[in-house]
């Protein structure tokens, strides 16, 4: 036996308890959706016989779960939105305009590691004029602020608000070690041929920050299209069903509804879908990582 | 790898394992898991009370109410066992025994040498196809209180005995600062559905054509369903607290705690909160009331809870044992006096000289005024029916859009017969 097959063998045999886990634990649960997503199970009911495609033919008839694609894309784009350039603008300043400001890092961070939950009711609790601080100090003044939670689009904007608040230093990280990267010697050099500080910025600093914000930006929508704990503590899908996004309208049709093979099949449409955006997305962070 | 580190991994795996396990596997410890409410915060203290009289220990585990559904509902479909005593709403009762996940335990309940001293209503609510499912310790009702003093600054001296008088007192007590009315307008069958019945049942509305002749056809999108859902929407937009249109009970209850709203129509364990003057600031300026009428009546909302033995209990002789401890005249006792639990079911706590005296201090008619609210409830106030959380959880959906202004009233009626004919015939 030759001393590549040797160490090919062990390479093989390290590798086993990484591939095992990654089986058990994410293509075992992923293969188990697909297959529920074509059979008639129900909780209650318990299997019928059927098994094909009805429960995708019947997402295309589905008005709720159409409005429920809305609602995810309007939480999803304007939360990455909100997420990129308040993280982005932040590191750009405690890294490039106000240096002394660094130790603000530690202190912008402190969003991210609260839990989800808590995150929820912190919010929650703002968003209620009867219990809301905020509310208190502008009804100082005679300004009453408007109840975000009880209008169709005013309770999108308190989740995405909660979630930028929450999210916003993730992005932060990412862009401060990605302006950690871009040699000093770039901005003496246009500084010296007499560029002001903005256009550094605009032709320099944010062409070479492109990569890192297109993959921030992606890991972002991608943890959005997820975006439970918010809807279900803060507005339980209301007002009606206005917050409803996809994933909280297939966790009603599974545990509510008992309908688990329809909420398997919103599963995988999920799933599709964000793997879609992931591919479209690494391609183009490709051709700008190589350009 | 070093040794130590090695050791260290052995140890951690056999932690998680030992954790993993179910603690039931053990032969007389009980997992028991309930969903927050005074009770069963109560019964969560009692743990030691169950092991000096029974020898057995219980894990008493109280999470919330939303949090609950899930997890019994996994525990349920994946068989695991690893419950004895599970909390069980009569709402639920219906589908979980159509699921199967429940066992029946109609020998032990018979048996018992005091079941005639637990209430009927409760009691025969989980007599379903000839057996009994579960056993009660908790049947609350709508109630009304309010602000005295806020009602007579307004030139009230008695509150509204009717929906109408509602909108007409509520007119007249609303302020910048203060909410006349806060009810439960959150989605859900246990949030807005709990109690937007009250007012829809009042007018004559109903869910179904004849739901006791057995006549399932949708019946929502009626003139009596419709003046229902307009009283409700004009007290909740014209004279709720800001924010009404996302309330939930807790919210409800702090309004009122706090002197935020004037008047709330709940159940009677928030009346009862907002009469403690340990958590409400303005205890000694509120009073309680029946739930108003309307020309078809008065419907106050029900609610009756009971812990049951999950069909895959692994001991089911030691889960009767905790169920008959749990809803015994000494610890309901016990509990009646320790918490806000005026909610007890057994004719021998509704007569205990302390219990009473506790209930009567906290206002002289509570008890009396819970019993003729009881009297007045209709056991199906929400439809007993497999497909009750489905439906509960869209109709819902649909007068909370029609609250917030997102659909009119007549279309929510509307689309509520639809879903609940579309929910049916699945």
């Amino acid at each position: 036996m030759s001393v590549q097959t040797l160490f090919q063998r062990s390479y093989n045999q390290m590798l086993m308890p990484a591939v095992l886990a990654v089986g058990i634990f994410a293509v075992l649960p992923l293969v188990g959706m697909f297959g529920l997503s074509f059979t008639d199970f129900h909780l209650i009911k318990g299997w019928r016989g059927e098994v094909g495609l009805h429960n995708f033919a019947k997402l295309l008839d589905d008005r709720k779960f159409l409005a429920s694609i809305n609602v995810m894309l309007m939480l999803s784009v304007f939360g990455v939105i909100f997420q990129v350039v308040m993280g982005t603008l932040i590191a750009v300043g405690v890294e490039k305009i106000v240096p002394k400001w660094k130790f603000m890092r530690g202190i912008f961070v402190v969003p991210f590691v609260v839990p989800a939950i808590a995150v929820a009711l912190i919010w929650l609790s703002l968003f209620t004029p009867t219990l809301s601080p905020i509310n208190d100090f502008f009804d100082i003044f005679g300004i009453t602020v408007p109840a975000f939670l009880t209008t169709q689009y005013g309770a999108i904007v308190a989740i995405v608000i909660a979630d930028t608040w929450a999210s916003f230093p993730f992005v932060m990280l990412l862009i401060l070690a990605a302006l950690q990267g871009i040699s000093g010697d770039l901005d003496e050099a246009a500084s010296i041929d007499g560029a002001t500080k903005m256009q550094i910025f605009w032709r320099i600093t944010l062409p070479l920050l492109k990569p890192a914000l297109l993959m921030v930006a992606l890991f972002r929508f991608i943890e959005t299209l997820k975006h439970f704990p918010l809807i279900f503590v803060m507005t339980n899908g209301g007002p009606g069903r206005s917050t409803q996004a996809t994933n909280y309208y297939a966790y009603i049709q599974t545990f509510q509804s008992s309908n688990v093979s329809y909420g398997a099949a919103i599963a995988v449409f999920l799933f599709l879908f964000a793997a879609i955006i992931s591919f479209y997305v690494a391609r183009a962070n490709a051709r700008i990582s190589g350009a | 790898m070093k040794p130590s580190m090695l050791i260290n991994a052995t140890l951690g795996a056999s932690l998680a394992m030992s954790v993993a396990l179910p603690t039931s596997a053990l032969a007389d410890e009980i997992n028991v898991v309930l969903f927050s409410m005074p009770y069963t915060q109560g019964l969560a203290k009692l743990e030691a009370d169950f092991e000096a009289a029974t020898g057995h220990t219980a894990n008493i585990e109280v999470i919330g109410q939303d949090v609950f559904e899930n997890r019994i509902t996994l525990s349920f479909t994946g068989k695991t066992g690893d419950m004895d005593v599970v909390h069980t709403p009569v709402i639920q009762v219906q589908r979980w025994i159509e699921a199967g996940w429940l066992r029946p335990i109609t020998a032990e309940v018979d048996g018992m040498a005091t079941k005639d001293d637990i209430l009927a209503g409760p009691l025969d609510a989980y007599l379903v196809n000839g057996d009994r499912w579960a056993l009660p310790f908790f049947a609350e009702t709508g109630m009304m209180a309010y602000r005295t003093d806020l009602l007579a600054a307004a030139g009230y001296d008695a509150p509204p005995a009717t929906w109408e008088e509602m909108l007409e007192v509520a007119a007249a007590v609303k302020t910048d600062e203060v909410g006349a009315l806060a009810m439960r307008v959150a989605p859900g069958q246990g949030f807005n559905m709990f109690v937007f019945p009250m007012i829809m049942r009042a007018y004559g509305g109903e869910f179904f054509a004849d739901y006791s002749g057995r006549d399932l056809t949708p019946n929502m999108n009626t003139p009596e369903a419709l003046a229902g859902l307009e009283v409700y929407s004009k007290l909740m937009n014209d004279y709720g607290p800001e924010g009404i249109g996302n309330f939930n009970f807790g919210e409800v209850a702090a309004g009122i705690q706090s002197g935020q709203v004037a008047m709330i129509v709940d159940g009677t364990s928030i009346a009862a909160r907002a009469l403690d003057p340990e958590q409400s600031q303005f205890a000694d300026q509120i009073s309680i009331a029946a739930v108003p009428s309307g020309p078809a009546g008065r419907s106050p909302a029900i609610a009756v809870h009971g812990l049951g033995v999950p069909a895959d209990a692994p001991n089911p002789e030691a889960s009767f044992a905790f169920i008959e401890w749990a809803t015994s005249e000494e610890t309901l006792t016990k509990i009646a006096l320790s918490e806000a639990y005026p909610d007890f079911i057994r004719a021998s706590v509704a007569s205990n000289a302390d219990v009473v005296g506790k209930y009567e201090s906290i206002h002289p008619d509570f008890l009396s005024l819970k019993v003729e609210m009881l009297g007045d409830a209709i056991g199906h106030y929400r439809p007993l029916l497999p497909q009750w959380p489905q439906i509960g959880q869209t109709v819902g959906e649909n007068i909370n859009a029609a609250v917030n202004g997102i659909m009119t009233n007549e279309e929510a009626l509307a689309q509520s017969d639809k879903d609940i004919a579309d929910i049916m015939s699945e």
